[in-house]
Protein backbone atom coordinates (compact mmCIF):
# COMPACT_ATOMS: atom_id res chain seq x y z
CA UNK A 1 0.00 0.00 0.00
CA UNK A 2 2.69 2.27 0.97
CA UNK A 3 5.05 1.41 -2.52
CA UNK A 4 1.19 2.25 -3.80
CA UNK A 5 0.67 5.52 -2.59
CA UNK A 6 4.92 6.56 -3.35
CA UNK A 7 4.21 5.61 -7.19
CA UNK A 8 1.31 7.66 -7.17
CA UNK A 9 2.74 10.66 -5.62
CA UNK A 10 5.76 10.57 -8.22
CA UNK A 11 3.48 9.98 -11.24
CA UNK A 12 1.46 13.04 -9.76
CA UNK A 13 4.77 15.03 -9.43
CA UNK A 14 6.08 14.18 -12.70
CA UNK A 15 2.36 14.98 -14.56
CA UNK A 16 2.69 18.53 -12.68
CA UNK A 17 5.65 19.00 -13.48
CA UNK A 18 5.16 18.18 -17.19
CA UNK A 19 1.62 20.01 -17.39
CA UNK A 20 3.52 23.25 -16.11
CA UNK A 21 6.62 22.69 -18.61
CA UNK A 22 3.76 22.78 -21.05
CA UNK A 23 2.40 25.70 -20.13
CA UNK A 24 5.41 27.76 -19.75
CA UNK A 25 5.82 26.65 -23.24
CA UNK A 26 2.77 27.77 -23.87
CA UNK A 27 2.56 31.18 -21.82
CA UNK A 28 5.62 32.38 -24.13
CA UNK A 29 4.23 31.35 -27.81
CA UNK A 30 1.20 33.16 -27.03
CA UNK A 31 3.10 36.12 -25.44
CA UNK A 32 5.45 35.92 -28.54
CA UNK A 33 2.61 35.63 -30.56
CA UNK A 34 1.06 38.76 -29.34
CA UNK A 35 4.24 41.04 -29.07
CA UNK A 36 5.26 39.77 -32.91
CA UNK A 37 1.91 40.78 -33.84
CA UNK A 38 3.62 44.66 -34.50
CA UNK A 39 5.46 44.62 -36.77
CA UNK A 40 6.74 48.11 -37.48
CA UNK A 41 5.70 51.14 -35.02
CA UNK A 42 6.03 54.66 -35.48
CA UNK A 43 6.03 56.57 -31.49
CA UNK A 44 6.56 59.88 -29.74
CA UNK A 45 8.35 59.53 -27.09
CA UNK A 46 10.16 61.64 -24.17
CA UNK A 47 13.50 60.18 -23.16
CA UNK A 48 15.34 60.86 -19.81
CA UNK A 49 18.71 59.57 -19.94
CA UNK A 50 20.38 59.26 -16.22
CA UNK A 51 23.92 58.10 -16.78
CA UNK A 52 26.91 59.18 -14.33
CA UNK A 53 28.93 60.36 -16.89
CA UNK A 54 26.45 62.33 -19.40
CA UNK A 55 24.57 65.41 -18.96
CA UNK A 56 21.57 64.77 -21.36
CA UNK A 57 18.20 67.25 -21.67
CA UNK A 58 15.04 65.60 -22.16
CA UNK A 59 15.14 64.30 -25.45
CA UNK A 60 11.68 64.76 -27.07
CA UNK A 61 11.27 62.41 -30.49
CA UNK A 62 10.27 60.18 -32.86
CA UNK A 63 10.68 56.54 -32.11
CA UNK A 64 10.78 54.40 -35.56
CA UNK A 65 10.39 50.57 -35.36
CA UNK A 66 10.53 47.54 -37.39
CA UNK A 67 10.84 43.46 -36.60
CA UNK A 68 12.98 42.31 -36.62
CA UNK A 69 15.60 44.84 -35.08
CA UNK A 70 15.33 47.98 -36.71
CA UNK A 71 15.18 51.10 -34.93
CA UNK A 72 16.07 54.79 -34.85
CA UNK A 73 15.26 57.98 -32.62
CA UNK A 74 14.63 61.15 -35.04
CA UNK A 75 14.30 64.36 -33.37
CA UNK A 76 13.79 67.23 -35.87
CA UNK A 77 17.37 67.62 -37.03
CA UNK A 78 18.33 67.36 -33.04
CA UNK A 79 21.40 64.67 -32.36
CA UNK A 80 19.03 60.97 -31.27
CA UNK A 81 21.18 58.99 -28.52
CA UNK A 82 20.06 55.30 -28.38
CA UNK A 83 21.96 52.62 -26.67
CA UNK A 84 24.18 50.78 -28.91
CA UNK A 85 24.18 46.71 -30.15
CA UNK A 86 22.16 44.09 -27.91
CA UNK A 87 20.64 46.85 -26.42
CA UNK A 88 17.58 47.77 -28.01
CA UNK A 89 14.12 49.43 -26.73
CA UNK A 90 12.08 46.76 -27.63
CA UNK A 91 10.76 43.17 -26.22
CA UNK A 92 11.09 42.39 -29.80
CA UNK A 93 15.51 41.21 -28.66
CA UNK A 94 13.94 39.58 -25.86
CA UNK A 95 11.45 37.54 -27.25
CA UNK A 96 13.61 35.60 -30.03
CA UNK A 97 12.12 34.28 -33.09
CA UNK A 98 14.10 31.24 -33.09
CA UNK A 99 14.23 27.80 -31.11
CA UNK A 100 14.53 28.80 -27.54
CA UNK A 101 14.03 26.59 -24.09
CA UNK A 102 11.95 27.91 -21.81
CA UNK A 103 12.16 26.80 -17.97
CA UNK A 104 9.68 27.83 -15.51
CA UNK A 105 10.26 29.49 -12.34
CA UNK A 106 7.17 29.90 -10.78
CA UNK A 107 4.62 32.27 -9.62
CA UNK A 108 5.75 35.24 -7.87
CA UNK A 109 5.02 38.73 -7.35
CA UNK A 110 6.28 42.02 -8.50
CA UNK A 111 5.03 45.52 -7.97
CA UNK A 112 1.66 44.19 -6.21
CA UNK A 113 0.81 42.04 -8.98
CA UNK A 114 1.31 38.03 -9.74
CA UNK A 115 3.20 37.11 -11.89
CA UNK A 116 4.93 33.92 -13.79
CA UNK A 117 8.78 34.03 -14.31
CA UNK A 118 10.51 32.71 -17.28
CA UNK A 119 14.03 31.88 -18.37
CA UNK A 120 14.29 32.14 -22.18
CA UNK A 121 17.76 30.69 -23.60
CA UNK A 122 18.19 30.89 -27.10
CA UNK A 123 19.49 27.39 -28.79
CA UNK A 124 21.15 29.53 -31.30
CA UNK A 125 24.84 29.58 -30.18
CA UNK A 126 25.37 32.80 -32.26
CA UNK A 127 23.24 34.43 -30.17
CA UNK A 128 24.32 37.26 -28.36
CA UNK A 129 22.49 36.92 -25.53
CA UNK A 130 23.26 34.39 -23.05
CA UNK A 131 20.21 34.08 -21.02
CA UNK A 132 16.84 36.45 -20.62
CA UNK A 133 14.28 35.89 -17.71
CA UNK A 134 11.36 37.54 -17.88
CA UNK A 135 8.43 38.51 -15.53
CA UNK A 136 5.04 37.74 -16.99
CA UNK A 137 1.79 39.13 -15.96
CA UNK A 138 -0.91 35.99 -17.09
CA UNK A 139 -3.81 37.93 -16.76
CA UNK A 140 -2.65 40.40 -19.25
CA UNK A 141 -0.90 38.07 -20.95
CA UNK A 142 2.10 41.11 -20.76
CA UNK A 143 6.23 41.20 -20.06
CA UNK A 144 6.61 43.57 -16.59
CA UNK A 145 9.97 43.06 -16.17
CA UNK A 146 12.69 41.61 -18.06
CA UNK A 147 16.38 40.67 -17.29
CA UNK A 148 18.67 40.21 -19.93
CA UNK A 149 22.31 38.73 -20.14
CA UNK A 150 24.37 39.17 -22.56
CA UNK A 151 27.63 37.94 -23.92
CA UNK A 152 29.53 41.31 -24.15
CA UNK A 153 27.94 44.18 -22.97
CA UNK A 154 26.71 43.20 -19.57
CA UNK A 155 23.21 43.00 -18.64
CA UNK A 156 20.19 44.78 -19.27
CA UNK A 157 17.10 45.25 -17.22
CA UNK A 158 13.84 46.40 -18.66
CA UNK A 159 10.52 48.06 -16.48
CA UNK A 160 7.65 48.26 -18.89
CA UNK A 161 4.31 49.70 -18.16
CA UNK A 162 1.49 49.32 -19.81
CA UNK A 163 -2.23 51.14 -20.67
CA UNK A 164 -3.31 52.31 -23.88
CA UNK A 165 -1.46 49.86 -26.06
CA UNK A 166 -1.55 46.74 -24.16
CA UNK A 167 -3.30 44.91 -26.34
CA UNK A 168 -0.41 45.04 -28.82
CA UNK A 169 2.19 44.23 -25.62
CA UNK A 170 3.55 47.94 -26.57
CA UNK A 171 4.25 49.80 -23.08
CA UNK A 172 3.22 53.16 -22.30
CA UNK A 173 6.88 53.81 -20.31
CA UNK A 174 10.05 51.58 -20.62
CA UNK A 175 12.89 51.92 -18.05
CA UNK A 176 15.93 50.19 -18.89
CA UNK A 177 18.73 49.94 -15.95
CA UNK A 178 22.23 49.05 -18.05
CA UNK A 179 26.01 48.13 -17.09
CA UNK A 180 28.13 50.98 -18.22
CA UNK A 181 32.14 51.02 -18.87
CA UNK A 182 34.13 53.90 -17.59
CA UNK A 183 34.52 57.04 -19.66
CA UNK A 184 37.56 58.91 -19.35
CA UNK A 185 39.22 60.92 -21.76
CA UNK A 186 42.95 63.01 -21.62
CA UNK A 187 42.98 66.54 -19.76
CA UNK A 188 45.28 67.45 -21.89
CA UNK A 189 43.01 66.51 -24.89
CA UNK A 190 39.86 68.55 -23.49
CA UNK A 191 41.48 71.24 -21.72
CA UNK A 192 38.82 70.95 -18.96
CA UNK A 193 37.63 74.06 -17.18
CA UNK A 194 38.12 73.27 -13.39
CA UNK A 195 35.52 74.66 -11.64
CA UNK A 196 37.34 73.85 -8.63
CA UNK A 197 34.24 71.96 -7.06
CA UNK A 198 35.98 68.30 -5.43
CA UNK A 199 34.44 65.48 -7.05
CA UNK A 200 33.53 63.20 -4.06
CA UNK A 201 35.15 60.04 -4.10
CA UNK A 202 33.43 57.20 -5.89
CA UNK A 203 32.23 54.50 -2.93
CA UNK A 204 31.53 52.19 -6.45
CA UNK A 205 34.29 52.37 -8.26
CA UNK A 206 35.88 49.46 -8.72
CA UNK A 207 31.88 48.15 -8.93
CA UNK A 208 30.52 48.24 -12.90
CA UNK A 209 28.27 51.66 -13.27
CA UNK A 210 24.50 51.45 -13.71
CA UNK A 211 22.72 54.28 -15.94
CA UNK A 212 19.15 54.39 -16.77
CA UNK A 213 17.17 54.91 -19.75
CA UNK A 214 13.54 55.92 -19.44
CA UNK A 215 11.46 56.51 -22.28
CA UNK A 216 7.50 57.61 -21.89
CA UNK A 217 5.79 56.89 -25.45
CA UNK A 218 3.12 58.89 -26.02
CA UNK A 219 1.09 57.46 -28.37
CA UNK A 220 1.96 54.91 -31.22
CA UNK A 221 1.02 54.15 -35.29
CA UNK A 222 1.11 50.81 -35.27
CA UNK A 223 1.92 48.22 -38.59
CA UNK A 224 1.94 50.94 -41.11
CA UNK A 225 4.06 49.86 -43.34
CA UNK A 226 7.22 51.41 -42.79
CA UNK A 227 9.02 50.95 -45.29
CA UNK A 228 13.43 50.47 -44.52
CA UNK A 229 14.62 53.93 -46.04
CA UNK A 230 13.13 55.66 -43.12
CA UNK A 231 15.99 53.29 -40.79
CA UNK A 232 19.14 54.50 -42.93
CA UNK B 1 41.56 112.11 -23.20
CA UNK B 2 39.57 110.75 -25.70
CA UNK B 3 41.47 112.53 -28.59
CA UNK B 4 44.68 111.41 -27.08
CA UNK B 5 42.61 107.61 -27.08
CA UNK B 6 41.48 108.04 -30.88
CA UNK B 7 45.06 109.27 -31.53
CA UNK B 8 46.58 105.85 -29.72
CA UNK B 9 43.64 103.80 -32.31
CA UNK B 10 44.73 105.31 -34.91
CA UNK B 11 48.51 104.26 -34.19
CA UNK B 12 47.54 101.05 -33.62
CA UNK B 13 45.17 100.31 -36.56
CA UNK B 14 47.47 102.09 -38.92
CA UNK B 15 50.54 99.49 -38.42
CA UNK B 16 49.83 96.86 -41.20
CA UNK B 17 51.17 94.05 -38.90
CA UNK B 18 47.69 94.74 -36.67
CA UNK B 19 46.36 93.07 -38.86
CA UNK B 20 47.97 90.22 -39.24
CA UNK B 21 45.89 88.97 -35.77
CA UNK B 22 42.86 89.42 -37.72
CA UNK B 23 44.21 87.93 -40.31
CA UNK B 24 45.86 84.67 -39.02
CA UNK B 25 42.37 84.50 -37.24
CA UNK B 26 40.13 83.95 -40.23
CA UNK B 27 42.96 81.76 -41.72
CA UNK B 28 42.94 79.25 -39.01
CA UNK B 29 39.09 79.61 -38.73
CA UNK B 30 38.43 78.87 -42.33
CA UNK B 31 41.26 75.98 -42.27
CA UNK B 32 39.19 74.62 -39.58
CA UNK B 33 36.03 74.52 -41.41
CA UNK B 34 37.60 73.43 -44.27
CA UNK B 35 38.97 70.33 -42.85
CA UNK B 36 36.00 69.54 -40.83
CA UNK B 37 34.04 69.28 -44.17
CA UNK B 38 35.86 66.40 -45.52
CA UNK B 39 37.50 64.84 -42.43
CA UNK B 40 35.10 65.99 -39.90
CA UNK B 41 33.53 62.69 -39.41
CA UNK B 42 36.67 60.76 -38.75
CA UNK B 43 37.38 63.60 -36.26
CA UNK B 44 34.52 62.94 -34.50
CA UNK B 45 34.58 59.30 -34.53
CA UNK B 46 37.89 59.45 -32.94
CA UNK B 47 36.74 61.61 -30.23
CA UNK B 48 33.89 59.65 -29.52
CA UNK B 49 34.87 56.56 -29.85
CA UNK B 50 34.56 55.72 -25.86
CA UNK B 51 31.11 56.74 -25.66
CA UNK B 52 30.48 55.19 -29.09
CA UNK B 53 30.48 51.99 -27.80
CA UNK B 54 27.92 52.03 -25.49
CA UNK B 55 25.03 54.35 -27.38
CA UNK B 56 24.80 55.15 -31.40
CA UNK B 57 24.46 58.71 -31.89
CA UNK B 58 22.31 60.28 -35.14
CA UNK B 59 21.62 63.39 -36.14
CA UNK B 60 23.82 66.25 -37.15
CA UNK B 61 26.62 66.35 -35.03
CA UNK B 62 28.83 67.95 -36.86
CA UNK B 63 27.05 70.84 -36.76
CA UNK B 64 28.07 75.20 -36.46
CA UNK B 65 28.04 75.21 -32.70
CA UNK B 66 29.88 72.27 -32.79
CA UNK B 67 32.94 73.56 -35.00
CA UNK B 68 32.91 76.62 -33.37
CA UNK B 69 33.53 75.03 -30.15
CA UNK B 70 36.59 73.52 -31.68
CA UNK B 71 38.26 76.98 -33.50
CA UNK B 72 37.62 79.02 -30.49
CA UNK B 73 39.03 75.51 -28.05
CA UNK B 74 42.34 76.15 -30.60
CA UNK B 75 41.95 79.84 -31.07
CA UNK B 76 41.68 80.92 -27.40
CA UNK B 77 44.89 80.01 -26.31
CA UNK B 78 46.78 82.03 -29.27
CA UNK B 79 44.41 84.63 -29.00
CA UNK B 80 46.74 86.28 -25.89
CA UNK B 81 49.61 86.00 -28.06
CA UNK B 82 48.35 88.59 -30.83
CA UNK B 83 46.92 90.57 -28.56
CA UNK B 84 50.25 90.61 -26.66
CA UNK B 85 51.43 92.31 -30.50
CA UNK B 86 50.05 95.16 -29.68
CA UNK B 87 50.17 95.46 -25.32
CA UNK B 88 53.80 95.25 -25.90
CA UNK B 89 54.09 97.57 -28.17
CA UNK B 90 52.75 100.22 -26.51
CA UNK B 91 55.42 102.08 -24.35
CA UNK B 92 57.82 99.87 -25.50
CA UNK B 93 57.67 100.65 -28.98
CA UNK B 94 57.20 104.96 -28.26
CA UNK B 95 60.33 104.48 -26.40
CA UNK B 96 62.11 102.87 -29.16
CA UNK B 97 60.98 105.30 -31.63
CA UNK B 98 61.98 107.81 -29.54
CA UNK B 99 58.38 109.20 -29.16
CA UNK B 100 57.61 108.58 -25.76
CA UNK B 101 59.06 111.74 -24.34
CA UNK B 102 57.34 114.12 -26.81
CA UNK B 103 54.00 112.07 -26.37
CA UNK B 104 54.26 113.44 -22.27
CA UNK B 105 54.88 116.59 -22.98
CA UNK B 106 51.57 117.08 -23.79
CA UNK B 107 49.38 118.49 -20.26
CA UNK B 108 48.46 114.82 -20.03
CA UNK B 109 50.01 112.61 -16.34
CA UNK B 110 51.86 109.35 -16.94
CA UNK B 111 49.01 107.79 -15.75
CA UNK B 112 46.81 108.93 -17.84
CA UNK B 113 48.96 108.30 -20.75
CA UNK B 114 49.41 104.33 -19.48
CA UNK B 115 44.95 104.32 -18.76
CA UNK B 116 44.77 105.55 -22.42
CA UNK B 117 47.10 102.83 -23.83
CA UNK B 118 45.28 100.39 -21.45
CA UNK B 119 42.08 100.98 -22.95
CA UNK B 120 43.20 101.54 -26.96
CA UNK B 121 44.55 97.95 -25.82
CA UNK B 122 41.01 96.70 -24.69
CA UNK B 123 39.45 98.10 -27.64
CA UNK B 124 41.87 96.08 -30.20
CA UNK B 125 41.91 92.94 -28.05
CA UNK B 126 37.54 93.81 -28.17
CA UNK B 127 37.78 93.84 -31.58
CA UNK B 128 39.83 91.10 -32.36
CA UNK B 129 37.32 89.09 -30.27
CA UNK B 130 34.20 90.53 -32.25
CA UNK B 131 36.37 89.57 -35.29
CA UNK B 132 36.43 86.19 -33.72
CA UNK B 133 32.98 85.38 -33.21
CA UNK B 134 32.42 86.25 -36.79
CA UNK B 135 34.99 83.68 -38.79
CA UNK B 136 34.25 80.89 -36.03
CA UNK B 137 30.87 81.10 -35.15
CA UNK B 138 28.76 82.93 -37.93
CA UNK B 139 30.81 81.61 -40.70
CA UNK B 140 30.80 77.88 -39.09
CA UNK B 141 26.75 78.36 -39.05
CA UNK B 142 26.95 79.50 -42.30
CA UNK B 143 29.18 76.47 -43.69
CA UNK B 144 27.67 73.79 -41.65
CA UNK B 145 23.97 74.73 -39.72
CA UNK B 146 22.66 75.14 -36.24
CA UNK B 147 22.15 71.85 -34.37
CA UNK B 148 22.38 70.45 -30.96
CA UNK B 149 26.25 70.69 -29.83
CA UNK B 150 27.93 67.92 -28.08
CA UNK B 151 30.80 68.20 -25.72
CA UNK B 152 33.04 66.14 -24.36
CA UNK B 153 35.08 66.74 -21.09
CA UNK B 154 37.49 64.66 -19.84
CA UNK B 155 35.28 62.79 -17.56
CA UNK B 156 31.65 63.86 -18.60
CA UNK B 157 29.36 64.26 -21.73
CA UNK B 158 27.37 67.02 -22.60
CA UNK B 159 24.47 67.23 -24.84
CA UNK B 160 23.07 70.78 -25.16
CA UNK B 161 19.64 72.11 -27.35
CA UNK B 162 20.40 74.10 -30.29
CA UNK B 163 17.83 76.24 -29.04
CA UNK B 164 19.73 76.46 -25.65
CA UNK B 165 23.47 77.18 -27.47
CA UNK B 166 23.53 80.91 -28.57
CA UNK B 167 23.44 82.99 -25.34
CA UNK B 168 26.05 80.71 -23.63
CA UNK B 169 28.51 81.64 -27.10
CA UNK B 170 27.87 85.58 -25.90
CA UNK B 171 28.47 84.82 -22.77
CA UNK B 172 31.78 83.28 -23.60
CA UNK B 173 33.11 85.95 -26.00
CA UNK B 174 32.16 87.97 -23.47
CA UNK B 175 34.45 86.29 -20.85
CA UNK B 176 36.79 85.82 -23.43
CA UNK B 177 37.13 89.56 -23.86
CA UNK B 178 37.80 89.97 -19.96
CA UNK B 179 40.64 87.23 -20.05
CA UNK B 180 41.86 89.47 -23.02
CA UNK B 181 41.83 92.65 -20.62
CA UNK B 182 44.05 90.78 -18.22
CA UNK B 183 46.59 89.97 -21.10
CA UNK B 184 46.66 93.76 -22.38
CA UNK B 185 47.74 94.54 -18.89
CA UNK B 186 50.25 92.00 -18.43
CA UNK B 187 51.92 93.30 -21.69
CA UNK B 188 51.45 97.24 -20.68
CA UNK B 189 53.42 96.18 -17.47
CA UNK B 190 56.31 94.75 -19.61
CA UNK B 191 56.53 97.34 -22.16
CA UNK B 192 56.85 99.84 -19.23
CA UNK B 193 60.15 98.15 -18.44
CA UNK B 194 61.75 97.97 -22.14
CA UNK B 195 63.03 100.30 -24.84
CA UNK B 196 62.05 97.87 -27.94
CA UNK B 197 58.69 96.50 -28.58
CA UNK B 198 60.40 92.67 -29.11
CA UNK B 199 61.10 92.67 -25.30
CA UNK B 200 57.46 92.45 -23.92
CA UNK B 201 55.95 90.86 -27.13
CA UNK B 202 58.28 87.48 -26.53
CA UNK B 203 58.61 87.89 -22.55
CA UNK B 204 54.44 87.74 -22.44
CA UNK B 205 53.90 85.41 -25.18
CA UNK B 206 56.68 82.72 -22.87
CA UNK B 207 54.23 83.79 -19.88
CA UNK B 208 51.04 82.81 -21.62
CA UNK B 209 52.55 79.39 -22.49
CA UNK B 210 54.58 78.22 -19.72
CA UNK B 211 51.42 79.01 -17.33
CA UNK B 212 49.44 77.72 -19.78
CA UNK B 213 51.48 74.38 -20.13
CA UNK B 214 51.22 74.53 -15.73
CA UNK B 215 47.63 74.90 -15.91
CA UNK B 216 47.42 71.84 -18.02
CA UNK B 217 49.53 69.45 -16.54
CA UNK B 218 48.49 67.08 -14.06
CA UNK B 219 50.56 66.94 -11.85
CA UNK B 220 50.23 67.31 -7.94
CA UNK B 221 52.88 70.28 -7.56
CA UNK B 222 51.23 72.25 -10.32
CA UNK B 223 47.70 71.81 -8.93
CA UNK B 224 48.68 73.34 -5.98
CA UNK B 225 50.04 76.61 -8.03
CA UNK B 226 47.42 76.39 -10.67
CA UNK B 227 44.30 77.98 -9.15
CA UNK B 228 46.55 81.19 -8.66
CA UNK B 229 47.41 81.58 -12.15
CA UNK B 230 45.43 83.83 -14.58
CA UNK B 231 45.98 81.09 -17.01
CA UNK B 232 44.30 78.20 -15.24
CA UNK B 233 41.19 81.20 -15.34
CA UNK B 234 41.29 82.17 -18.77
CA UNK B 235 39.53 79.13 -20.05
CA UNK B 236 36.07 80.41 -17.40
CA UNK B 237 34.24 80.88 -20.60
CA UNK B 238 34.03 76.84 -21.25
CA UNK B 239 31.61 76.66 -18.52
CA UNK B 240 29.01 78.28 -20.44
CA UNK B 241 28.90 74.90 -22.30
CA UNK B 242 28.65 73.09 -19.14
CA UNK B 243 25.27 71.90 -17.47
CA UNK B 244 24.20 73.64 -15.49
CA UNK B 245 26.83 76.44 -15.51
CA UNK B 246 28.79 76.63 -13.04
CA UNK B 247 28.46 80.55 -12.45
CA UNK B 248 30.12 80.75 -8.86
CA UNK B 249 33.41 79.28 -10.76
CA UNK B 250 33.45 81.73 -13.56
CA UNK B 251 32.18 84.60 -11.08
CA UNK B 252 35.36 83.68 -9.33
CA UNK B 253 37.71 82.99 -12.18
CA UNK B 254 36.38 86.77 -13.53
CA UNK B 255 37.52 88.05 -10.48
CA UNK B 256 40.74 86.35 -10.31
CA UNK B 257 41.37 88.15 -14.00
CA UNK B 258 40.18 91.19 -13.18
CA UNK B 259 42.25 91.44 -9.62
CA UNK B 260 45.01 90.58 -12.11
CA UNK B 261 44.53 93.30 -14.61
CA UNK B 262 44.40 95.98 -11.58
CA UNK B 263 47.51 94.90 -10.57
CA UNK B 264 49.43 95.23 -13.22
CA UNK B 265 47.73 98.18 -14.27
CA UNK B 266 48.74 99.45 -10.77
CA UNK B 267 51.98 98.52 -11.04
CA UNK B 268 52.45 100.00 -14.50
CA UNK B 269 51.71 103.47 -13.28
CA UNK B 270 53.59 102.90 -10.43
CA UNK B 271 56.57 102.04 -12.40
CA UNK B 272 56.07 104.43 -15.23
CA UNK B 273 55.71 107.14 -12.94
CA UNK B 274 58.98 106.87 -11.36
CA UNK B 275 60.85 105.99 -14.68
CA UNK B 276 63.22 108.07 -16.24
CA UNK B 277 62.34 108.81 -19.65
CA UNK B 278 65.10 109.57 -21.68
CA UNK B 279 63.65 108.72 -25.44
Amino acid sequence: MRKYRICCLAVAMLASTLSRAQTADELFASLRTKILQVTDYEARVNMKIDVTYMRVPLLKGTLYFKAPDKMKLERNGGVSILPRKNVKLTLSNLIPTGKVTIIDMGAAAYNGKKVRILKVVPDDEKSTIVLTKIWVDEARLLVVHAETTTYSDGSLVMDLDYDKYAAYALPDRIKIFMDLKDYKLPKSVTMDYDNATPTPPDPKQDKPKKGTIEIKYLDYKINQGLPDSRFE
Amino acid sequence: MIKLLYIELYKIFRRPRTYISFGMVAAIALLIQFAMTSGGKDFLAFGMQGISEQFTFEGKILNGYLVAYIILQSLLIHIPLLIALVGGDALAGEANMGTLRLVLTRPISRAQLVLIKFCAGIIYALALIIWLAVVALFMSLLFFGAGDMINMKSDTFILLLKDDIMWRYFLAFGFAAVAMTTIVSLSIFLSAFAENAIGPIMTTMAIVVVLTILSNLELPLFNLVKPYLFTTHMIGWKGFFDDPVPYKAIGRSALVLFSYTVGFLVLTITYFNKKDIKS
